[in-house]
C-alpha cells in the first residue's frame, strides 16, 4: 500500500485529534502546542508528573473550557467542544476524579439522570431497574441493588458507578482521570477487565494516569506530557519504565538544586507504628534536626493523611509521636502549633488561605496566639515579622494590605509558606508546597526550605515534583498504599529510582 | 460475622429512612392507649379537619427543601391569601375572590423565584425580605385588624365544605388528601418529578445532564407560592376570618414537619407524603397533650423539641460520617484479619 | 538571591485592583456618609415644608432610643454574622424570654433577678454553641427550633400571662429599678440604653478588632477550612458568637421589657429582621470575615433615619415594613452579587 493509502487507513481508525492545542491560564501556559490522537478500541494513556497538563488537556474535550486555541477533529471534521454539551453531543464522556454524583439519589437516579425510561406519564420501575443494571453489568455491579442511595454504596463503588453513567450515553471516546487512585489490587483487576471489553466494543479510551505498571497492563499507546509539552508518543511495546521516568523527569535541573544537608546529630522527631484505621497503618520513621525527609507516593497512598494526623487535624488511632524525645499528642491542632509542629496543605486555595482576607491577616493567622497578651492582640506587633517574611520570600506585591485571592499562584504559595515560617517551626511538614507555581517562586520557596533547615528546622516534604524531592531532601520516604515500603538515602536517589519505587518496582 | 453486621446495618438504615412512619404509629398508639376520649370519631374528625391548610401548604415547602432552597414567607403568603379571598369576597364573590388568592399567592412564589435564580439572591435573603414585605402589605390591606365576613356568608361557606362525606374526611380534607397523592406521584413516579431531586442532589450533575435547574427552582417556588394561598384560602373558609397571625405558627409548624418527615434543607432527599405523615403525627400529638388536659403551651414545646433533637441527630451524623470519609477498604480489612 | 534578577518572578494579576482598599473604606464610612445623606434629606424635607419636626430635640432623642434598642441587639448578633453563620433567628425569644425571667425573678429582688436572668441568656447562647458550632447544625434551622421551644416554653410556664413587675417585685424599689433599666437618664438626658449600648460598642469592637479572639474570629468567617488548618479552635470561635449574641440579645430584651412594663412573649418581634437589616446596610456581608461594628452602628443609625423620615412623612408602620423587606432584598442582593462579580464571595 502507498503511504496515502497507510495514512488514510490511520485517520479512519482516529475516533478524535488534537492538533496544536493550547491553553492559558493567567500567569502559566498549561498546555502547549500539543498534538493528541486517540483511536477507536483503543487505550491510550496520557502519562506526566503533577501540573504537566494531562488534566488540562483532557478537559479540554471535556468542553470545560471555551477558550482553548488549536483544532480538535473528529472523523474529519473540526468540532468546537467549548461547552460540556456539545462535548457530550460528540461523544465524549469523561470520568474525573472527583465524584460527579448526587449522594442523597439512588444508583438507578444517578446513572439514567435525565432519561428514566417511563411508561406514559409514570417511569416505568421495571425498565429503570433492568436498564440500570445492564449497565452496572458493564462494570461488573451488576448484583448491587439499582435502588441503594450512592451515599450507602463505597467510594470505589461510586466509582464505577460513574463509569456505568458515562457507559450509558454511548460514548466514543472516555476519559478516565487517574482512575485507580483508591482502589485495591482486586478492585483494579476488574476495572481493567472492563476497560478490556470495552475496547473490544470500539471504544476509544484516555486513561490519564501517574501509576506506571498499570499503563503497561492496561495501554496501547502512551503520550508523555511534561510542563504542558509534549515529550512523545509511542506504543507500549516500545518503551520501559525506566525510559517513561526518563521522559517524565527530563533532563535533571538538577544544576538549579544543589541544596547541601544541614542535619545535625540529635533526633528531633520520632513516630513509632502510627496508624488512622483506613487511611495508613504501621507507619515508622524518625527524622533529625535540620533535616529534610522527603516523603514519596502516588496519589492515594496516605501521605497527606499522615501529615494531618501527625499535626492533630485528623484523628490517630494507633501508635505514638516523639517530639525531642517527649511523647507528642496533641489534642488539637492549636497545641501543635504552639509546640512547633506544623503541616503546610495541599490545597492552598480551599483549606490554606483566605482568600477573601490581605496578605497581612493571612501571614499572622497561626501566631495570632503568641502575639497576644492577655487575650489582646494588636496585629502591629507582627508587622516586623510582617516585612521579614515578605521580604524573604520576595512576595509580589509587597503590598501586606494586598488581597490573596488576587495574587498569582506563586505568590499565594509565598504567603502560606510564609504563615508558618511565622510560627519559627521545629518541624515543617510541607505538602506539595510548589504545586501550581511559577519557577522563580519554585526557586525563592526551595531556597527558604533550605534556610529553615539550616537553622534548625526539621521538614518533612511531602511532594511528587521529583527534581523538588530528590535535591532538597537528605532522604526519602516512599510511602504505597498506606505503608512505608522503603528509606531511601540520598545517594540512592535518583529521580527514576525514587519514580520507581513510588510505583512498586524494586522495592 | 461480617454479614450479621450487614444485615443489622441495612435494617438500621430502613428504620432511619422511615422514622416517619414508625414515631407516627406510635403517638397514634399512644394516644389511643392512654389520652382520653381519642378513639372517637369527633375527636378523630377534628384532628383531620386541622390539618388540611398546612398539609397543603407543607406541598410546596417540602418541594423548596428537596430543591435544596429555604422559603421563609409561606407563612405571610398564608396570611395574604386569606386576607384577600375574604376581603375581595363582597367584590367579585367566591368565585372570583379565591382564584385571585391562589393566584396572588403564585405571583409571590414567581418573585421569589425569580430574585433566587436570575439575581442569584440567596433564598434566605429573598424570602426574608418578602416577608417582612408581605407583612407591611397585609398591616396596610387591612388597617391592622382581622378580616373577618359577615355571618350569613361565613355560615354559607364553611358548611360546604364542613360537610362530612367520609366518617373524619370532609372536602376540605379531601382535597389536601388528593393533591398530597398527586403530588407524591408526580414527584415520585415521574421524570420531571424525579429531576427535581436531582437538583437538590447535586445541581451540577443536573445541569451536565441538560436539566435546566433555573426553570425548576423558579416553578417550585411558583408551587410554594400557590400552595400557601390554597392553604390560606383553605383556612379562610373555614373559619371565615383571617387572623394577622395566621402565618407565622404555620411556618414553624411546617418547617418541623417537613424535616421531622425526613426532608432536609440540603435537598435530594425527602417526600412530600412523609411531611403529611409528620404533619398528621404533629396533629395527634397535639391533639392528645389537649385531651390529656395539658393545653397549648406543651404541644408548641413538644413540636420545637422534637425538632430540635431531629436536627441535632441529623447534625451528629454527618459529623460522624466525615471522619470515615474516604478510607481505603483493603486496609481496614487487613485491620479486621489481624484483630481476628 | 541573584538568581531571582535573572529569573522573571510572576506579577500579580491586574485584577488586584484598588476595589477592594476603595470597598473596605466604603464599608466603613461609606455608611455614615450615607447616614449623613438621610440627615440632611431630613433636613431638606423639613425646610420644604413637607415634614415638621425633624430637627427637634424630642425628635432627635427618638430616633436616638429606637437606635439604641436595635443597637444593643445588632452588635451582638453581628458577631454570628461576622462568623459567616447568617443571623441567629432566636434572638427575638431570647429577647422575649428573658424579659419575661428577669420580671418573675424581681419577686427576689433587683440584683438576683440580674443574674438569674443573664444566666438563662448564656444558657440559651451555649445551646446555640454546642448544636451550631460544635455539630454544625444549620445556624438558620437550628435556631428557628429553638424560637419553638423557647415559645413553648414560656407558655407552659406563664399561660399567655402578661407579667407586671409591679405586681411581683419583692418590692416597690425593685420595681422602680427596674423601669429605670430603660428610663434612667444621665444628666436628664442620656438615656441608660445608650450608655450601654456606647459601653457596648466600644467593647465590641475592641473585641473584633483588638483580641485574639477576634482576629480568629475574621479568619473563620472568611474562609472557616482555612481557619480549622490554621490551628484555630473554630468550634470555639464559632460557638463563643452565639453566646455573645445571646447576651446583647438578653440585654436588649431586659430593655424592651422596662420600655414595655411588661414581660410579654412578643416582646422583641422583629428584632431578627431589622438587626440582619442593619448588620447588612452597615457592610458586613452574610459571607463572613468582612465588615466592622462601627459599621453596623452606622446601619442602625441609616435605618432609624429612614424609618423617622418615613414616619415623619406619615407613611404607615406597616408600609415602613414593605419597605424595609424591599431594601433589604436591594441592599443585601447587591452586596452578594457585587461581591460574586469579583469571584469572590458566596452569600
Amino acid at each position: 500500500m502507498s503511504s496515502e493509502d497507510i495514512k488514510k487507513e490511520k485517520s479512519f481508525d482516529i475516533a478524535l485529534e488534537m492538533k496544536c492545542v493550547s491553553k492559558e491560564f493567567p500567569g502559566t501556559l498549561a498546555v502547549d502546542s500539543v498534538d493528541f490522537d486517540v483511536k477507536t478500541g483503543e487505550v491510550h494513556a496520557l502519562i506526566g508528573e503533577n501540573g504537566a497538563g494531562k488534566s488540562t488537556l483532557m478537559k479540554m474535550i471535556a468542553g470545560s473550557f471555551n477558550d482553548y486555541t488549536g483544532d480538535i477533529v473528529m472523523g474529519s471534521q473540526k468540532v468546537d467542544l467549548f461547552t460540556p454539551a456539545q462535548s457530550k453531543k460528540n461523544g465524549i464522556e469523561m470520568i474525573y476524579q472527583e465524584l460527579s454524583l448526587a449522594m442523597p439519589l439512588s444508583i438507578s437516579e444517578n446513572v439514567l439522570v435525565g432519561r428514566l425510561p417511563k411508561k406514559g406519564i409514570f417511569l416505568d420501575k421495571k425498565k429503570i431497574a433492568e436498564e440500570t443494571t445492564l449497565c452496572l453489568e458493564r462494570v461488573g455491579l451488576g448484583h448491587l441493588d439499582p435502588n441503594l442511595q450512592i451515599e450507602e454504596i463505597s467510594q470505589h463503588e461510586g466509582q464505577l458507578v460513574e463509569i456505568a453513567k458515562a457507559l450509558g450515553n454511548n460514548p466514543k471516546i472516555l476519559v478516565m482521570d487517574e482512575p485507580t487512585s483508591a482502589l485495591s489490587r482486586e478492585e483494579v483487576e476488574r476495572l481493567f477487565t472492563i476497560i478490556h471489553n470495552l475496547k473490544k466494543q470500539g471504544l476509544a479510551i484516555v486513561y490519564i494516569s501517574h501509576h506506571l505498571p498499570e499503563i503497561f497492563e492496561v495501554a496501547d499507546r502512551v503520550t508523555v506530557l511534561r510542563d504542558g509539552k509534549k515529550i512523545g508518543t509511542n506504543d507500549i511495546s516500545e518503551v520501559t519504565s525506566e525510559l517513561l521516568v526518563q521522559m517524565m523527569v527530563g533532563k535533571s535541573v538538577a544544576d538549579f538544586y544543589s541544596y547541601n544537608s544541614h542535619a545535625k546529630e540529635n533526633e528531633r522527631l520520632r513516630v513509632e507504628n502510627l496508624s488512622r484505621f483506613g487511611f495508613f497503618h504501621d507507619v515508622s520513621f524518625s527524622a533529625l534536626e535540620g533535616e529534610v525527609l522527603g516523603i514519596c507516593g502516588l496519589s492515594g497512598a496516605g501521605r497527606s493523611e499522615l501529615g494531618r494526623s501527625l499535626v492533630g487535624l485528623d484523628e490517630r488511632h494507633a501508635g505514638d509521636v516523639f517530639l525531642d524525645g517527649e511523647i507528642f499528642k496533641p489534642s488539637h491542632m492549636s497545641k501543635a502549633v504552639d509546640n512547633g509542629l506544623v503541616y503546610l496543605t495541599e490545597n492552598r486555595k480551599t483549606e490554606g488561605l483566605a482568600l477573601r482576607l490581605d496578605v497581612k491577616d493571612n501571614t499572622l493567622v497561626s501566631i495570632i496566639p503568641q502575639l497576644s497578651k492577655n487575650g489582646v492582640y494588636t496585629s502591629n506587633d507582627g508587622d516586623e515579622i510582617l516585612t521579614g517574611l515578605i521580604d524573604e520570600l520576595s512576595i509580589y506585591p509587597p503590598d501586606p494590605t494586598k488581597i490573596v485571592g488576587n495574587l498569582s499562584g506563586g505568590n499565594q504559595q509565598k504567603v502560606l509558606l510564609a504563615k508558618w515560617m511565622a510560627c519559627k517551626p521545629k518541624v515543617l511538614i510541607l505538602d506539595e508546597p510548589t504545586r501550581g507555581v511559577d519557577i522563580g517562586a519554585k526557586m525563592t520557596i526551595h531556597k527558604s526550605i533550605e534556610a529553615l533547615a539550616k537553622k534548625g528546622s526539621t521538614i518533612i516534604l511531602i511532594s511528587s515534583d521529583l527534581p523538588e524531592l530528590v535535591s532538597l531532601s537528605s532522604r526519602v520516604l516512599i510511602m504505597r498504599k498506606g505503608r512505608i515500603v522503603k528509606d531511601m538515602r540520598k545517594e540512592e536517589c535518583t529521580e527514576e529510582s525514587v519514580l520507581l519505587a513510588a510505583n512498586g518496582e524494586n522495592v | 460475622m461480617l454479614k450479621k453486621n450487614n444485615n443489622n446495618q441495612k435494617m438500621l438504615k430502613l428504620i432511619d429512612k422511615n422514622r416517619i412512619y414508625f414515631i407516627f404509629l406510635f403517638v397514634f398508639l399512644f394516644m389511643s392507649l392512654f389520652a382520653p376520649r381519642f378513639l372517637n370519631v369527633f375527636n378523630l374528625t377534628t384532628v383531620t379537619k386541622t390539618m388540611a391548610m398546612n398539609a397543603t401548604v407543607a406541598i410546596g415547602f417540602t418541594m423548596i427543601f428537596i430543591i435544596g432552597q429555604l422559603d421563609l414567607s409561606i407563612g405571610t403568603i398564608i396570611t395574604f391569601s386569606a386576607v384577600i379571598g375574604l376581603s375581595m369576597k363582597e367584590y367579585i364573590g367566591f368565585g372570583g375572590s379565591v382564584p385571585l388568592a391562589i393566584v396572588a399567592g403564585g405571583l409571590i412564589g414567581l418573585i421569589n423565584g425569580l430574585l433566587v435564580t436570575k439575581a442569584k439572591i440567596s433564598s434566605f435573603i429573598v424570602t426574608l425580605g418578602m416577608m417582612t414585605v408581605l407583612t407591611g402589605v397585609i398591616y396596610t390591606m387591612t388597617g391592622g385588624n382581622s378580616v373577618s365576613l359577615s355571618s350569613d356568608d361565613a355560615f354559607a361557606v364553611s358548611d360546604f365544605l364542613g360537610d362530612m362525606i367520609f366518617p373524619f374526611i370532609t372536602p376540605r380534607v379531601l382535597i389536601a388528601i388528593i393533591m398530597v397523592i398527586a403530588f407524591s406521584l408526580f414527584l415520585n413516579r415521574t421524570r420531571t418529578g424525579r429531576n427535581f431531586y436531582m437538583v437538590g442532589g447535586n445541581k451540577q450533575t443536573a445541569w451536565l445532564a441538560g436539566i435546566n435547574t433555573d426553570k425548576y427552582t423558579i416553578i417550585t417556588f411558583v408551587i410554594s407560592g400557590t400552595m400557601a394561598g390554597v392553604g390560606g384560602v383553605l383556612y379562610a373558609m373555614e373559619s371565615a376570618a383571617a387572623p394577622l397571625n395566621l402565618g407565622t405558627s404555620s411556618l414553624m409548624y411546617i418547617i418541623s414537619a417537613t424535616i421531622i418527615g425526613g426532608t432536609a434543607m440540603s435537598g435530594g432527599k425527602g417526600g412530600v407524603f412523609k411531611t403529611f405523615v409528620a404533619i398528621l403525627m404533629l396533629e395527634v400529638l397535639y391533639n392528645g397533650i389537649i385531651l390529656f388536659g395539658l393545653g397549648n403551651e406543651v404541644k408548641i414545646f413538644i413540636a420545637g423539641f422534637i425538632l430540635a433533637a431531629v436536627v441535632m441527630n441529623e447534625a451528629i451524623v454527618a459529623y460522624k460520617h466525615e471522619k470515615i470519609f474516604g478510607q481505603r477498604p483493603e486496609l481496614i480489612k487487613e485491620l479486621k484479619q489481624v484483630q481476628n | 538571591m541573584s538568581d531571582d534578577k535573572t529569573i522573571k518572578e510572576e506579577k500579580s494579576d491586574v485584577r488586584a485592583i484598588k476595589v477592594t482598599t476603595l470597598g473596605k473604606m466604603m464599608n466603613s464610612f461609606g455608611i455614615y456618609a450615607i447616614a449623613v445623606f438621610f440627615l440632611v434629606l431630613g433636613i431638606v424635607l423639613q425646610s420644604l415644608g413637607i415634614i415638621n419636626n425633624f430637627l427637634t430635640t424630642t425628635n432627635m432623642m427618638n430616633i436616638l432610643d429606637a437606635v439604641t434598642l436595635l443597637g444593643i441587639v445588632a452588635v451582638g448578633m453581628a458577631f454570628v454574622t461576622y462568623s459567616g453563620h447568617y443571623a441567629d433567628m432566636s434572638v427575638p425569644t431570647t429577647m422575649a424570654f428573658t424579659g419575661i425571667i428577669c420580671v418573675q425573678m424581681l419577686q427576689f429582688g433587683f440584683i438576683p433577678a440580674l443574674i438569674i436572668t443573664f444566666l438563662f441568656g448564656l444558657l440559651i447562647g451555649l445551646i446555640n454553641a454546642v448544636a451550631i458550632g460544635k455539630f454544625k447544625a444549620n445556624p438558620i434551622i437550628w435556631t428557628l427550633a429553638l424560637v419553638f421551644v423557647t415559645k413553648g416554653i414560656i407558655r407552659i410556664v406563664w399561660d399567655n400571662k402578661q407579667i407586671y413587675p409591679d405586681f411581683i417585685a419583692n418590692s416597690e424599689r425593685t420595681s422602680d429599678l427596674f423601669d429605670n433599666i430603660f428610663r434612667y437618664r444621665f444628666f436628664g438626658k442620656i438615656s441608660l440604653p445608650l450608655v450601654m449600648l456606647i459601653i457596648l460598642i466600644i467593647a465590641l469592637d475592641f473585641v473584633m478588632k483588638k483580641t485574639k479572639y477576634g482576629a480568629q474570629l475574621k479568619m473563620t468567617g472568611a474562609a472557616q477550612k482555612a481557619a480549622s488548618f490554621s490551628g484555630i479552635n473554630t468550634e470555639f470561635v464559632i460557638g463563643m458568637a452565639f453566646v455573645i449574641c445571646a447576651l446583647t440579645a438578653t440585654l436588649g430584651g431586659l430593655t424592651v421589657t422596662s420600655l414595655s412594663r411588661v414581660g410579654y412573649i412578643n416582646n422583641g418581634v422583629g428584632y431578627d429582621f431589622k438587626a440582619v437589616t442593619a448588620i447588612v446596610i452597615g457592610g458586613m456581608t452574610l459571607a463572613g470575615g468582612r465588615g466592622s461594628i462601627m459599621g453596623v452602628v452606622g446601619g442602625v443609625l441609616v435605618m432609624g433615619l429612614i424609618d423617622n423620615i418615613l414616619t415623619l412623612l406619615g407613611v404607615g408602620t406597616f408600609s415602613q415594613d414593605m419597605i424595609r423587606g424591599t431594601i433589604f432584598i436591594i441592599v443585601v442582593g447587591l452586596n452578594a452579587k457585587s461581591l460574586r462579580s469579583l469571584g469572590r464571595d458566596d452569600a
